[in-house]
């Protein structure tokens, strides 16, 4: 497969999660919709290294995952936190910053 | 032999000093009399300062600068100095002489005043002293009108002496707004001048105009602004109206400034820049014209009035118009000369009549009579003046009345010299009607509460007595003087500068004896009545009497003019300016309200706001390719 | 029509569908079950890219950790029993038109870029090099993994405690 297959995909998956992330209402959703495109950006960068034969692609990878694991951690947290303060999860509640 | 100027600048700062003491040193200037004294001796000094300046004289003009006012890049903008040659320095003399003399006068007429108030009107006198020598011995335009305008500062600030009656406190407003709306003219003129010539001062212009520079060409507008500035303050027509009323000031004020010295500053600024007046004699036509209409026009009012400060005022109205209209026929030094003499037997006129007023209580010439045997010395001084006003020879108008006469004629203004001469007529005829009422007939009792000018007690003219002897003194001093002056021609006058035909001085003496028989036929002798003579004259006695309704004119063009125009620049103002003020507030503050949306609160959306950011970055770099 | 070509596109299908699925569904707990399934084809593609070891990596925290933690959090934040698990979504119009515009502007981009056709072949064990990488190249941002781990464990643990 041409690398630019992979990369159409890889693009589709991150449209999609970012349509995700902005028309959910609940914060778990969001934050869903942020792992398929963290998930986007894995494929691409193992996909480039494949095709130019460098295997640093693979170990930012790695990175990334590992990354992505502490800061779904951490979000959920968050989202447990603020359910136990207001009793709710949908983001739209959450509008202390209207000005 | 000092140096050039030395006297002529010491006179001017005598006064000058005196007005600094009294403004600065409350307690002298609350004293009274204290204060009268010193500015007393020092106008004394400044007197003597002037003869000696005058003596001291050469025949170019000699200048004397004290101070370079604004340098600029190259050379000096105006500078402030004395010039003092023989014109500067005669004028000179005449303000000293009777400022010094009025203030000796004052004593004896405002004795009665509380002593901050007589100290307030000496600050006055000496400060209007030293600002009418700055004019007359003035380098350049700008001192010139810098003290002109102070002249008509201390003019409103004596006018309104007693500002407690508001007939004088008007009268004083008045006089200054008619002469500033002259002065703005002659603001105007000079700028103008300055902008064609790139200078203020009278040296240099003298010597433009001898050399024949080409600066001086076309400068007939900035003339007449210039002209402006005198017809404003010397009172000629229209804008005479606030003379008469001037009237409300005490009367050593009337005859310093209102007779003497402020209103001649116009024909004195229009003498000393005659040489430019030569330069556009289309303008000298107007200014003969209008002289000698205001001469008559004034002539024909003061026929009519029963205050005898009214007639000696629209007299003065009507001499100034002799002045200007000898100027406008060229012969601006027999204009001078009218000045100088004028400036003598109009004081004594005035002062006379102060005197009078003192004595009586009353300004009414009909509350006034017989009072040549009560009043003998008044008598005999207002006499000498009268007949110098009407010049009959050996008298001090005589001569220079005959020389305008002569200089209209010689000038080409025929029309102007056939109103000048019935002018004359006119004022024998009003100042003997004057004399015949005030001084003879039977004495008039005064009514019970009759007004009393700052006189002692109430008088009237049944129990009249010749004024103090501080008064009476001054009144000697001015009439012998005149009588001096009067019989110094007959002896030997100057030279002429023009040749009159030799019938002006029978003519002159005939029509001023014409007058006086009129006057003595209709009052004395009662051989023509006066109401038939009014009877017969009924409308334009009638319009003299109410002015002409000049002041009403002017008052609702003020209304209409200037209030109408006021309101429709208010309305714009309001509606118009702040309107749209206030509508571009109004759409900032609803934009404010409405972009305050954008910050709903909600994080989704400002993920679209950063999603579009980034959007139209990649459109933004993709586009040149 | 190669084996690989095939199971590219079976793989894609699978992912895209299930991403869709994630963003669309009503029930939040279907959303977390078809993620875990789009994690899966993720990781068949790594594996089709020849990355074992990350396909491994992929499964393991992925599919296992995070779903798991993601699962925990719905059930704390959520009444299971008795109402049914729903969400809404909201301008979707909007979202649409946007997230359509940034996939056009992004393929609009690498359309006309020069990339690669043909795989090279592969050089030797890539997990092997990957774990040289590893520790040699990258060995910096290894041990900052680890204090990254730390500070996400302990962050977790403070924002987690009980009310005292």
């Amino acid at each position: 497969m041409t690398l630019q297959a992979y990369l159409t995909l890889a693009a589709m998956l991150f449209c999609i999660g970012f349509f995700g992330v902005m028309t959910r209402r609940n914060t778990i959703g969001i934050l869903l919709g942020i792992e398929l495109m963290l998930n986007a950006v894995n494929i691409n960068l193992v996909a480039f290294a494949r095709y130019h034969g460098d295997v640093s692609g693979m170990v930012f990878t790695v990175f990334t995952i590992c990354i992505t694991v502490a800061e779904v951690a951490l979000g959920l947290a968050l989202v447990i936190l603020i359910y136990r303060i207001r009793r709710t999860a949908v983001a739209d509640h959450l509008d202390l910053l209207k000005g | 032999m000092a140096a050039t100027g030395d006297y002529a600048l010491w006179a001017w700062l005598a006064p000058g000093v005196s007005f600094l003491l009294l403004s600065l040193v409350v307690p002298l200037r609350r004293s009274g009399r204290p204060a009268a004294w010193l500015s007393i001796v020092l106008s004394a000094g400044a007197l003597a300062g002037a003869v000696l300046a005058w003596r001291a004289t050469v025949p170019d003009m000699a200048r004397r600068i004290l101070w370079e006012w604004i340098p600029v890049e190259d050379g000096v903008l105006t500078s402030v100095g004395v010039l003092a040659d023989a014109d500067s320095t005669l004028m000179l003399i005449l303000v000293a002489l009777v400022s010094f003399l009025v203030q000796v006068y004052s004593l004896g007429y405002l004795a009665d005043e509380p002593p901050p108030s007589l100290g307030r009107y000496y600050a006055y006198q000496s400060l209007f002293a030293f600002s009418m020598m700055g004019l007359v011995l003035a380098p350049n335009f700008v001192q010139l009108f810098i003290c002109w305008e102070l002249v008509g500062l201390c003019s409103y600030l004596l006018i309104g002496y007693w500002y407690q009656r508001p007939e004088a406190a008007r009268a004083a407003v008045k006089a200054f707004w008619v002469t500033k709306a002259g002065d703005v003219g002659f603001l105007i003129g000079i700028v103008m001048l300055w902008s064609r010539t790139g200078t203020f001062d009278f040296s240099e212009l003298f010597e433009m105009a001898q050399g024949g520079s080409d600066a001086l060409t076309g400068l007939g507008l900035v003339m007449a602004f210039i002209y402006l500035g005198a017809a404003g303050k010397s009172a000629q027509f229209p804008f005479h109206i606030w003379l008469p009323d001037a009237m409300e000031g005490p009367t050593p004020v009337s005859a310093l400034i209102h007779a003497a010295t402020m209103v001649t500053a116009g024909v004195y600024m229009l003498f000393r820049a005659s040489f430019l007046f030569e330069q556009t004699p289309e303008v000298l036509h107007a200014v003969g014209w209008i002289g000698a209409f205001t001469a008559l026009f004034a002539a024909t009012m003061a026929c009519v009035q029963a205050d005898i400060k009214r007639v000696l005022a629209y007299s003065t109205v009507s001499q100034l118009g002799y002045m200007m209209a000898a100027i406008g026929a060229g012969f601006a030094s027999a204009g001078f000369l009218h000045l100088l003499t004028h400036g003598v037997f109009k004081a004594l006129l005035f002062l006379g009549a102060g005197a009078i007023i003192h004595a009586v209580g009353s300004n009414d010439i009909f509350a006034m009579g017989g009072l040549a045997r009560r009043m003998p010395q008044t008598f005999v001084v207002f006499l000498i003046g009268t007949l110098s006003l009407t010049g009959i020879p050996f008298f001090a108008g005589f001569f220079s009345k005959e020389e305008i006469l002569g200089a209209t004629w010689a000038g080409g203004l025929t029309m102007p010299f056939a109103m000048l001469v019935l002018a004359a007529f006119l004022t024998a005829f009003y100042m003997f009607r004057v004399v015949f009422i005030a001084f003879f007939g039977a004495p008039v009792a005064a009514a019970a509460g009759a007004p009393a000018h700052g006189a002692h007690g109430a008088h009237d003219a049944a129990h009249a007595h010749d004024a103090p002897a501080t008064m009476t003194v001054v009144l000697w001093v001015l009439g012998l003087l005149a009588l001096a002056i009067g019989i110094g021609f007959a002896r030997s006058y100057p030279e002429s500068e023009f040749v009159a035909p030799g019938w002006i001085t029978p003519l002159a003496i005939g029509v001023a004896v014409g007058g006086i028989a009129l006057a003595t036929a209709v009052y004395p002798l009662r051989w023509i009545s006066p109401e038939r003579l009014a009877r017969r004259l009924s409308v334009l006695g009638e319009a003299a009497h109410e002015r002409f309704w000049l002041d009403d004119f002017f008052a609702l063009v003020y209304r209409i003019g200037i209030l109408g125009l006021s309101r429709i620049v208010g309305w714009i103002d309001r509606y118009i300016v702040d309107g749209i003020l206030n509508v571009l507030s109004a759409w900032t503050l609803t934009a404010g309200d409405r972009l305050r949306r954008i910050q709903s609160g909600q994080a989704q959306d400002y993920i679209y706001g950063v999603a579009l950011g980034v959007l139209l970055l990649m459109v933004w770099m993709r586009w040149p390719r | 029509m190669t084996l690989e070509s095939i199971t590219f596109g079976g793989l894609a299908v699978v992912l895209l569908a299930s991403a869709l699925a994630v963003v669309l569904t009503r029930n939040l707990f279907h959303s977390v079950l078809y993620l875990a399934l789009s994690l899966v084809a993720t990781a068949g593609l790594f594996l089709s890219l020849d990355a074992e070891f990350l396909a491994a990596i992929q499964l393991l925290l992925y599919a296992g950790g995070v779903v798991t933690i993601v699962v925990f959090a719905i059930v704390v934040t959520e009444r299971l029993v008795g109402d049914r698990i729903t969400q809404t979504s909201r301008q979707l119009l909007a979202g649409f038109g946007i997230a359509g515009a940034l996939l056009v502007a992004i393929l609009a981009v690498f359309r006309r870029a020069p990339l690669t056709v043909r795989r090279p072949p592969v050089s030797g064990d890539l997990t092997r090099a990957i774990g040289e990488s590893l520790l040699t190249t990258h060995v910096l941002p290894f041990e900052l993994l680890a204090v990254l781990f730390l500070a996400a464990l302990v962050g977790a643990l403070y924002l987690a405690r009980p009310d005292d």
